[in-house]
C-alpha cells in the first residue's frame, strides 16, 4: 500500500511539473488579455513573437475569471500586455503576481489623465474602453512598441517601421470613420447600446452615447434604468439601438418593446463589437476590421 | 362470509420478524379486540391488513375479497399521534375528509356530505366544536373527531388503533356507545386495545397476539387466564374475585 | 406612468407572487420548504446544459432544461433518504450545494466560449426582473393560471394528502400521483419565477408569504388566499420601489418586502401575533389576580 501511495504522489508531482517543460517554439511568447491588444502586438512585432490572447470573441473582460489553463499560459509568457484601467476587473491579483517575474504592461495606464474619460456615475473611476478613440489607442499602442523594443532591442528598427505603417492605417481609418459618421443626420447621431462601452467612440466622432448598463457589465441595473432609456429613445426619436456581441440582448429587447409600447418603433440596428472582437481569421477578427464593422453598422442603421 | 380472513401472514422489518404465520377468520358483525403486550405487532397487524406495509407475505381478504380502497368498505381510526394537530383545519373539516372517497376527485363537497359530517360530529357529542381549530382540542376531543371521521366513511368494517389511550371518561363512554351502535347496525369492528381490565367487557371476539397468534375466537373461549399468560409471557398477575367470573387482570 | 416596462414587470411579479404564495403554502404545510430551495438551485445546471446541448438561448428550451434538473433534484433527495442513512436535512443540503456547484461550473464554461456571454445565463442566478417584457408575460400568466386552477381543483385532495396521507390512501386517493402533481407545479413555479428573482432567492418567495399567512388564520382556504395576496403584494411593492432609482435590482427588493410582511405578521397579527399573545397573557394574569382577591374576601 505504501508503495502505491508513493508512486501516486510522484505521478501527480510529475504531471504538475511537466507543464513547465513544454516545447517552446523558440520565439518569445507575448500574452495579451483582449483581442485588440493582441492585434496591435501582431502588427508591431510581426512574426518575431508568438502572440496569444486569453479572451476570445464574445468574451466579456469585465466578468472574465482566469482559468487554470490561462494561468499556465501567463506563466509561460515572456511579456504580458493588458488594458488596465480596471477593464479586466477580476484579474488584478494575477497581474500583481506576474509583475514579480516578468514584464507586465498595462498599456491603458500610460495614457495621460486628460485623455482619459471618467465614469459618468462615479467621476473618480476611469472609463477603460480606450480602444474606441483611435488617437488615444495610438498612445497605448506606442507603449507596446516601447516595451517590445526594451525587451527585444535587436528588432528595434523593424518594430518602429511596423508601428509607423500601422499608425498610418489607423489614421486612415479614423478619417474614414469621421466621414461616414457625418452621413448621419445630426439629430440621429445618438448611439444607444447595452453598456457604456462607447464613450470614447462618441467623444472622438461627435456622437452622443447612452448605455443601459454602466461602465462594467458587472454593474447593477434595474427597472428605472430601462425606463430612462425607453423615455430617452421616445423623446429623441431615435431609429435604432445596438446589441453587443458579448452582452445578453434580453435587456435591449425589453427596451425595444417598451419603446414600441410608447408608440415609438425602434429597430435593432445590428450587433456591435464592444469589449471583444470578431472570430479569428475573419475581417472582424482584426482591430481595423472590427472598427469598420461597427462604423458601418451604426451609420447604415441611423442615416 | 367472513369479515376478515388472513392466511399465513408474515411481516419482517429489517431482518426482524415482526409478525409470523398469522391465520385468522373473523365473522361479520363481530366486535373484536386485538390484545397483546407492547411490541406484539398489534399496530403492525392493522397496517398489514390495510395494505400499508410493502413487505408482507400471505393473503388478507376482507368480505371475501382482497382490499380495494375504492370499494370504500373499510373505515379507519388511526392513533392520535399519526397526524400533526397543528394543521390549519377545523373539526368539521376533518370529519368531512371521511367523505372524500364518496365525493370524488376535484369536486367541491356538496351540502349533503357536509350534513353527514355534522351528524357524525353530533354522534360523538362534538357538534359544538364543528368550527373549532383542531389544535385547540383536547386529546379526547381529537379522538372523537377521528371517530366521527371514520363514521362519516359509512363503511362496513372498521379498524381502530388504540382509541381508548389517554382519553377522558366522557370520551371513553362515547366510544363504547358508538361501538354498540355499530354492532347493532351489523357492522364489524376491530379495535387494538391496551387495557386488559376492560377488554373482556367491550368485545365479543378476541385476537391474542404476540408476534404470532396465541389464540383467537369468541371472548369467552379466548380470553382465558391460560391464553393470556401465554400471550404475555407470564408477566401477568390475576386477582381472583371469588364471587364472579370477573378477573382483575394487570400486567406486571 | 403605469405603462410599458413598468406595467409588464408589475404584472409579471404579481403573477409570480401569487403562484409562489399558493404553491409555497402546500410545501410549507408538508414541512418541505427547503426541498423547494434545493429544487430552485438545481434549476441552474439544467439551464446551462440546455444552452450547451442545444446551442440556443430560446427561453422555452432553457426552461425545459431547468424543469428537468429541478424535478430530478426532488427525486434525488427522496432517493438519498431512502437508500442511505442520511436524513432529509442532510440530503437536501447535499443536493442543493452539488447541483448549484455544477451549475456555476457549467456557466463559467459557457462564459469562456464564443458568444457565451450573449447567453445571459448569469441573469438566472439573481434574476433580472427589469428585462421582463410582454412576451415573458404570456408564459408567466399561463403558469400562474394553471397553478390557480390546480389549487382550486385539488384543494381538498392536497389538504387530506398533507394532513393524513395514510387515511388518504385508505379511501382510494391516488396519493403518489397527487404528490407528483404538486411537485410538478412547484417546479413550474420555480422555473417561471427564477427569471425575476433568480435561483438563490426563489426559495424565499416560496417560503415567506406562506409563513406570514399562517399567522392570520387557521383555515387552509384563507391561508392560501392570504399567502397569494402577500406574494402579489411583495411583487407589486418590490417592483414599485425598485423603479424609483437607477441601479436597483427588483428581485432582492421583492424578497425584502416579503420579509417585512412576515415581520409585521409575526408581531401584529390578531390572535397569533406576538403582541396579541403577550396582551392575552397579561389580561389572563390580571383576571387571576382579581379572582384571587375576590376569593380572599
Amino acid at each position: 500500500m505504501k508503495k502505491m501511495f508513493i508512486l501516486f504522489i510522484t505521478a501527480i508531482l510529475l504531471v504538475g511539473c511537466s507543464s513547465k517543460t513544454e516545447e517552446k517554439s523558440g520565439k518569445p511568447l507575448v500574452v495579451t488579455t483582449t483581442g485588440q491588444i493582441a492585434d496591435a502586438v501582431k502588427e508591431i512585432a510581426g512574426d518575431n513573437v508568438e502572440v496569444k490572447s486569453l479572451m476570445g470573441p464574445g468574451v466579456d473582460p469585465h466578468l472574465y475569471k482566469a482559468t487554470q489553463g490561462d494561468l499556465q499560459t501567463l506563466e509561460q509568457a515572456d511579456t504580458i500586455f493588458y488594458n488596465g484601467l480596471a477593464l479586466e476587473g477580476k484579474m488584478s491579483d494575477i497581474f500583481e503576481k506576474m509583475k514579480k517575474e516578468k514584464t507586465v504592461s498595462a498599456i491603458g495606464e500610460v495614457v495621460p489623465a486628460d485623455r482619459i474619460l471618467s465614469d459618468p456615475m462615479n467621476p473618480k473611476l476611469a472609463d477603460p474602453h480606450i480602444w474606441f478613440d483611435i488617437d488615444v489607442w495610438k498612445i497605448a499602442v506606442a507603449e507596446i512598441t516601447k516595451t517590445l523594443i526594451e525587451e527585444y532591442p535587436d528588432n528595434k528598427d523593424e518594430y518602429k517601421k511596423n508601428e509607423k505603417a500601422y499608425f498610418d492605417k489607423l489614421d486612415e481609418l479614423s478619417n474614414w470613420a469621421d466621414t461616414r459618421i457625418n452621413e448621419i443626420p445630426e439629430q440621429q447621431r445618438v448611439l444607444v447600446t447595452a453598456h457604456d462601452a462607447f464613450s470614447y467612440f462618441g467623444n472622438s466622432h461627435g456622437m452622443e452615447v447612452r448605455g443601459l448598463q454602466g461602465l462594467s457589465t458587472n454593474s447593477e441595473y434595474g427597472l428605472k434604468d430601462v425606463q430612462n432609456i425607453v423615455d430617452f429613445l421616445a423623446d429623441e426619436n431615435i431609429k435604432a439601438v445596438f446589441i453587443e456581441s458579448s452582452v445578453s440582448e434580453k435587456a435591449m429587447n425589453a427596451v425595444i418593446q417598451g419603446a414600441k409600447e410608447k408608440g415609438h418603433t425602434i429597430q435593432v440596428g445590428g450587433e456591435l463589437f464592444s469589449d471583444a472582437m470578431g472570430a479569428e481569421g475573419t475581417e472582424e477578427g482584426t482591430y481595423i476590421g472590427m472598427y469598420k464593422h461597427n462604423v458601418n453598422t451604426i451609420v447604415d442603421s441611423l442615416k | 362470509m367472513n369479515a376478515l380472513q388472513i392466511k399465513n401472514l408474515s411481516v419482517a422489518y429489517e431482518d426482524k420478524i415482526v409478525l409470523k404465520d398469522v391465520n385468522i377468520s373473523i365473522p361479520v358483525g363481530s366486535l373484536t379486540g386485538i390484545i397483546g403486550p407492547n411490541g406484539a405487532g398489534k399496530s403492525t397487524l392493522i397496517k398489514a391488513i390495510l395494505n400499508q406495509l410493502p413487505n408482507k407475505t400471505g393473503t388478507v381478504h376482507i368480505l371475501d375479497r382482497p382490499l380495494n380502497p375504492k370499494d370504500l368498505i373499510v373505515g379507519y381510526v388511526p392513533q392520535r399521534n399519526a397526524v400533526d394537530w397543528d394543521f390549519p383545519t377545523n373539526a368539521l373539516d376533518v370529519v368531512l375528509m371521511g367523505r372524500y372517497g364518496h365525493i370524488g376527485l376535484m369536486k367541491k363537497p356538496p351540502a349533503k356530505d357536509k350534513q353527514i359530517a355534522l351528524d357524525c360530529l353530533k354522534n360523538v357529542g362534538m357538534e359544538a366544536f364543528a368550527d373549532r381549530s383542531i389544535g385547540q382540542l383536547s386529546g379526547g376531543q381529537q379522538q372523537r373527531v377521528f371517530l366521527a371521521r371514520a363514521l362519516a366513511q359509512e363503511a362496513e368494517i372498521y379498524f381502530m388503533d388504540e382509541p381508548f389511550v389517554g382519553v377522558d371518561a366522557a370520551t371513553e363512554r362515547t366510544i363504547i356507545s358508538i361501538l354498540k351502535d355499530l354492532k347493532a347496525q351489523g357492522k364489524t369492528v376491530f379495535v387494538v386495545h391496551h387495557d386488559l381490565q376492560t377488554a373482556g367487557d367491550y368485545f365479543d371476539w378476541m385476537i391474542l397476539l404476540n408476534k404470532t397468534i396465541t389464540a383467537y375466537g369468541p371472548t369467552k373461549q379466548t380470553f382465558t387466564q391460560e391464553n393470556l399468560q401465554q400471550a404475555y409471557g407470564g408477566k401477568l398477575f390475576f386477582m381472583d374475585q371469588a364471587k364472579s367470573n370477573d378477573n382483575l387482570v394487570g400486567e406486571r | 406612468m403605469l405603462t410599458g416596462n413598468l406595467l409588464w414587470v408589475l404584472v409579471g411579479t404579481i403573477l409570480l407572487g401569487v403562484a409562489a404564495g399558493l404553491n409555497g403554502t402546500f410545501s410549507f404545510l408538508q414541512k418541505q420548504s427547503l426541498v423547494g430551495d434545493a429544487a430552485a438551485h438545481a434549476a441552474l445546471p439544467g439551464i446551462a446544459l440546455a444552452y450547451l446541448v442545444f446551442e440556443t438561448k430560446e427561453l422555452p428550451i432553457l426552461m425545459i432544461g431547468a424543469a428537468i434538473t429541478s424535478g430530478l433534484s426532488v427525486y434525488m433527495i427522496q432517493w438519498i433518504v431512502n437508500q442511505s442513512k442520511l436524513k432529509a436535512d442532510a440530503a437536501i443540503a447535499l443536493v442543493l450545494s452539488v447541483s448549484f456547484g455544477i451549475g456555476i461550473v457549467l456557466i463559467s464554461i459557457v462564459n469562456q466560449s464564443t458568444a457565451g456571454n450573449q447567453s445571459g445565463l448569469n441573469d438566472f442566478i439573481f434574476g433580472k426582473a427589469a428585462t421582463m417584457a410582454k412576451s415573458d408575460l404570456i408564459w408567466l400568466s399561463g403558469s400562474a393560471l394553471l397553478i390557480i386552477l390546480m389549487c382550486l381543483l385539488f384543494f381538498k385532495e392536497w389538504k387530506l394528502m398533507i394532513f393524513d396521507p395514510v387515511f388518504a390512501k385508505g379511501i382510494g386517493l391516488p396519493v403518489e400521483r397527487l404528490r407528483t402533481l404538486l411537485t410538478a407545479l412547484t417546479v413550474l413555479t420555480i422555473v417561471t419565477g427564477i427569471q425575476a428573482v433568480g435561483v438563490i432567492l426563489m426559495a424565499a418567495m416560496l417560503i415567506i408569504p406562506a409563513a406570514a399567512a399562517r399567522y392570520w388564520s387557521s383555515h387552509l382556504g384563507i391561508i392560501l388566499v392570504t399567502s397569494a395576496f402577500f406574494g402579489a403584494l411583495s411583487g407589486a411593492f418590490g417592483t414599485m420601489v425598485s423603479s424609483l432609482r437607477i441601479g436597483l435590482s427588483t428581485g432582492p427588493i421583492i424578497v425584502l418586502v416579503a420579509a417585512t410582511l412576515f415581520l409585521l405578521s409575526f408581531f401584529f397579527a390578531p390572535t397569533r401575533g406576538l403582541l396579541s399573545k403577550l396582551r392575552k397573557k397579561k389580561e389572563f394574569k390580571q383576571r387571576r389576580v382579581a379572582q384571587e382577591a375576590m376569593s380572599h374576601e
